[in-house]
């Protein structure tokens, strides 16, 4: 395993367990169980664990580190991650027509977490796409 | 839906140029082993300019590595 899957494993899996705790958090809030800031800080501090770690991980040693393979990995999780954003966007924009009603409301305080959602969907597909597509890895021969 | 493949011969050339490692190969033609894995498992075509890389540290020709399993290459005339 290269350095740019370990950084990813450390991304995706902090970032499926804050988002476990950030649902948890949302569902006690919702129906009213408790105080939901602890789970708050628990999701926090697991995102924060895990960029920590993304920038303590060390350059791979031997002479090549990073060749055309990789390059390649990269433009086509950036491109999954553009996708990503453009579906986010699509779902953001239609929700709430779905969820609240053609004569909802929502609160204009609240779009620029669109722009906090979108940066988050767009690192979790691109750090997906690159573990999907280094796969298992090979036989050392 | 596109079928090409290309197929390698690269496991064999290995051991045929005294047991080279993957990662003697790699080093050779400036790429990571994890390149030389996926390449010999077929799960990479490498650029033209890495194909030569490689087929030039084992002496060969290009297509004395990689050989071309899409059919005939030929594009069929759609306008008739």
């Amino acid at each position: 395993m290269n350095r740019e899957q370990k950084r990813a494993w450390a991304i995706v899996i902090s970032m499926s367990l804050a988002t476990i705790l950030g649902v948890a958090a949302f569902v006690v809030h919702l129906l009213e169980l408790g105080s939901p800031t602890l789970l708050v800080f628990a999701a926090a501090a697991v995102q924060g664990t895990g960029v920590l770690v993304f920038f303590r991980f060390q350059p791979d040693k031997g002479p090549i580190a990073f060749d055309e393979r990789d390059k390649q990995i990269q433009k086509n999780a950036s491109l999954a991650g553009f996708g990503a954003v453009y579906l986010f966007i699509i779902l953001a924009s239609f929700a709430p027509i779905g969820i609240l009603g053609e004569k909802g409301s929502v609160p204009v305080t609240s779009m620029p977490f669109l722009l906090v959602g979108a940066g988050l969907c767009q690192a979790y597909a691109f750090f997906v796409a690159i573990l999907v597509q280094y796969g298992r890895g090979g036989k050392d021969e | 839906m596109n079928n090409d493949h290309i197929s390698n011969q690269i496991r064999r050339l290995r051991f045929d140029h005294g047991e080279m490692t993957q990662q003697e190969l790699a080093d050779k033609v400036g790429v990571t082993r994890q390149t030389i894995i996926a390449i010999e498992a077929g799960k990479y075509a490498p650029s033209l300019p890495l194909a030569f890389r490689i087929a030039r540290t084992f002496n060969a020709s290009v297509e004395d590595v990689f050989q071309y399993q899409g059919g005939d290459g030929i594009v069929p005339d759609r306008s008739a």
